[in-house]
Formats: structure tokens, C-alpha cells, sequence
């Protein structure tokens, strides 16, 4: 039994190392080595491959599933956003007012800035957004939330340039019983156009979206 | 021995099922990724460390070899394969761009590939914003470019497409399990 408790003990270590010894700091990925077999190419040389990230990227369309709707033929309205973001965890962290801190910069996502897109002009709380491409990021309070488009793009989530903010909002912000457990941005239909739902942790709020 | 081999399953059973619980929300099983030419774009520019412009993005999904035998079994030599998973593969130029030697205007275009053991055909398409390449259009083409896989030493799990900066441009770098191939980009 002992040797049984010995070998469990070495197993449980050997994971943790595996699991935790290779992430990478910035994205939490972990890294794999791959190394070019020499005779095909001219120098022996190691590139390293990152693996899958902590926080995964995903996409979300107006009209939902535009994609899939345009392969299998059934799109009827041209395509009128995208949104690209990356998914955190809560895993078991308090979110509003503990991780995000109430009044500061939340980047709505991790990694890279979420970037949201809009293939026509849109309506938003009154005010008409130019078609583009912005940076979307908020700042959270316990019951409303700023939601601002910037145009600093193609940066990382961290770091907000507020002197390219180019529109922001206010929208209202609930407390749900489902918990999220990733982060959740999704495109949804809605009477009057479309809404983009944000929700994470026991938080939900929605961004109206006419156009 | 029997014990402990049981009792290693066991704890198999339970570390698997301590990382499915934490995700309630589906998400995606080929997650998406991003990469950049300059490598890591936006962390030299929080960093101002930024010494040339972005010249290109790509996003794209990574689906994992997962025990499964990728070329001549899962993708099918001699069939289209969507360089991915979910959303069609899409890079971005910035600026015109050389690839192999052929011209490609900025823009946004989907990528696809025809392997063969021996050689790969890749496919630069302008129709966007799709899902795979179960719709691919062939007359909606604007480059396709034959390049040489090689092999690699140890197999790359999830497939993976990075650029990797050379004399001039940068190496376009996509490797999935024991295959490797490099597509050159001057910028």
C-alpha cells in the first residue's frame, strides 16, 4: 500500500508539472518545442509552437451563425457585425467588484483587445456608429456599465489608449441566476434589431443594436 | 500493482472531471487562436516596442491531433482541407504582399489547402466571413501557391499556423502533427 501511496504521490507530482511548468506568461498557453527533421531542412534549427490558450479566442455574427448560414445557403440580410474575443474563466473568483474592479477598465475579454466590427453603420443608444472596426472595453459599476468603442486596434486588452475612445454608452446591468462560467458575448436578435449580451459570472447586461 | 493501476485510473477520472466542471458554458473544442506578422503585434505595442506596421493577421481555429493520424486519414490527401476548424481560416494583409513569389493585394481573403504527401496546394479565396470549406468556391480563387511539407521530429497536438520573421518577410509556419510547411511572405 505504501508503495501504492508513493507511486500516487509521484503520478500527482509529475502532473502538476506537466500541467503547470510549461505556461507561457502572457497567455497562459502552454508552449511545445517542435523540432524540423534535419535532412529536410537546412538548418537543425527549434521553433517553439504555442499550444492552446488559457483563455480561448471565439467569434460571434449578426445575423447568429452568419457563417454556417451562408455555407449551407440560407443567409436573407447581409452580414452587419462580428465580435472577436477571448474567453476567461471565473474559476471560483468572485468577478464584478473582486477580480474587476468597479469603476476601472475591464477589456471585456483577455489577450488581445476585443475587437468588435461593423459592416454597415449602426444605432446604438441614439447615437449613429460608423461601419468599422473598433476596440470594445468597459467599465463596470454594481449597476450600470459604460461600454466604449476605441479605435486603438490591434493591441492587447491591458493597456486602453482612453484618448482613442470614439463613442461610449450606459447600459444597465443585472444579476442573473445562471452563473457564467466563461465569459459570454453573444449577438442575439431582438424586436427592434439586435442586442450584443454580455455575461459573466451572475452578471448580464445587453448592448441594443439598431440598424 | 492491480491497486495502484486502479487507483491511478481513478484519479485520471477525477482530474478529467475537475477540468469539465469548470466549463458549463460550451466552448469551443477547436479553440480559436490569432498570430501576427510582426509576431506578437499587440504586446510590442502596449510595450512601444512596435518597429514596423502590421502587415498581416490571421485567425483561424486549432483542432487537436487527439491519438487521431492527421495526413492521409483524417485530412484526406487530395481533398480541400479548411486549415482549421469552424469559421473559414481568414488572413489579412495590410499592405500588398508577395507570397511565393506571386502577388496578393491587401485585403481580406479565407485560406484553404489541397495536401499531397509530397506537396501542398494553398488556396487564397475572397469569399469571407463562412463557415469551413464545405461551401469552398473555387471561382472565387485569387492566388494558389505549391509549396513542400517536411516532417517533423515531434508531432505538434494542436495545428498551428505562426509566422516567423526571415530576411525580407516572414515564413508563414503551419504544422499539425509530424508535418510542417512553410509558405514565404514578402512584405
Amino acid at each position: 500500500m505504501l508503495t501504492a501511496n508513493k507511486g500516487l504521490i509521484f503520478y500527482l507530482l509529475a502532473m502538476l508539472v506537466t500541467l503547470y511548468s510549461c505556461k507561457s506568461k502572457e497567455t497562459g498557453a502552454s508552449v511545445q518545442s517542435i523540432q524540423r527533421i534535419p535532412a529536410s531542412h537546412p538548418k537543425n534549427e527549434e521553433m517553439t509552437v504555442s499550444g492552446v490558450d488559457k483563455s480561448p479566442m471565439d467569434m460571434s455574427y449578426y445575423p447568429v451563425d452568419y457563417p454556417v448560414l451562408k455555407m449551407t445557403g440560407k443567409t436573407t440580410e447581409p452580414p452587419i457585425a462580428r465580435l472577436i474575443y477571448s474567453r476567461p474563466f471565473k474559476d471560483g473568483r468572485a468577478i464584478f467588484g473582486g477580480l474587476i474592479k468597479y469603476g476601472s477598465h475591464w477589456r471585456l475579454g483577455a489577450n488581445e483587445a476585443s475587437e468588435i466590427e461593423f459592416f454597415v453603420p449602426v444605432k446604438i443608444t441614439g447615437k449613429i456608429i460608423k461601419k468599422g472596426r473598433y476596440i470594445i472595453y468597459c467599465i463596470p459599476y454594481e449597476d450600470k456599465w459604460t461600454i466604449i468603442l476605441n479605435g486603438d486596434l490591434f493591441t492587447w486588452g491591458l493597456k486602453i489608449n482612453a484618448s482613442k475612445d470614439i463613442y461610449s454608452f450606459e447600459i444597465p446591468v443585472n444579476k442573473v441566476q445562471h452563473v457564467y462560467e466563461a465569459l459570454t458575448m453573444e449577438f442575439e436578435k431582438t424586436a427592434e434589431g439586435m442586442q450584443l449580451t454580455i455575461a459573466w459570472d451572475n452578471s448580464q447586461a445587453a448592448l441594443p443594436i439598431m440598424f | 500493482m492491480k491497486r495502484s493501476l486502479l487507483l491511478i485510473t481513478l484519479m485520471l477520472v477525477s482530474v478529467s472531471a475537475m477540468f469539465c466542471q469548470s466549463k458549463l458554458t460550451i466552448m469551443d473544442k477547436s479553440p480559436m487562436d490569432v498570430c501576427y506578422y510582426p509576431c506578437n503585434f499587440p504586446i510590442l505595442k502596449i510595450q512601444d516596442k512596435v518597429t514596423e506596421p502590421l502587415a498581416a493577421r490571421i485567425v483561424y481555429s486549432r483542432p487537436q491531433k487527439n491519438g487521431r493520424m492527421v495526413f492521409g486519414e483524417l485530412v484526406e490527401y487530395g481533398e480541400i482541407w479548411r486549415l482549421g476548424a469552424n469559421e473559414a481560416t481568414e488572413i489579412e494583409l495590410f499592405k500588398d504582399a508577395t507570397v511565393e513569389g506571386s502577388k496578393l493585394k491587401k485585403g481580406r481573403y479565407t485560406m484553404y489547402a489541397v495536401p499531397f504527401e509530397e506537396k501542398w496546394t494553398i488556396i487564397f479565396n475572397k469569399e469571407t466571413d463562412i463557415w469551413g470549406a464545405f461551401h469552398y468556391d473555387q471561382t472565387k480563387d485569387v492566388l494558389r501557391v505549391e509549396i513542400t511539407p517536411e516532417k517533423l521530429e515531434e508531432p505538434a497536438e494542436a495545428f498551428t499556423m505562426m509566422f516567423e520573421k526571415i530576411t525580407g518577410g516572414a515564413n508563414l509556419v503551419i504544422a499539425w502533427d509530424d508535418v510542417v510547411a512553410n509558405i514565404v511572405f514578402n512584405f
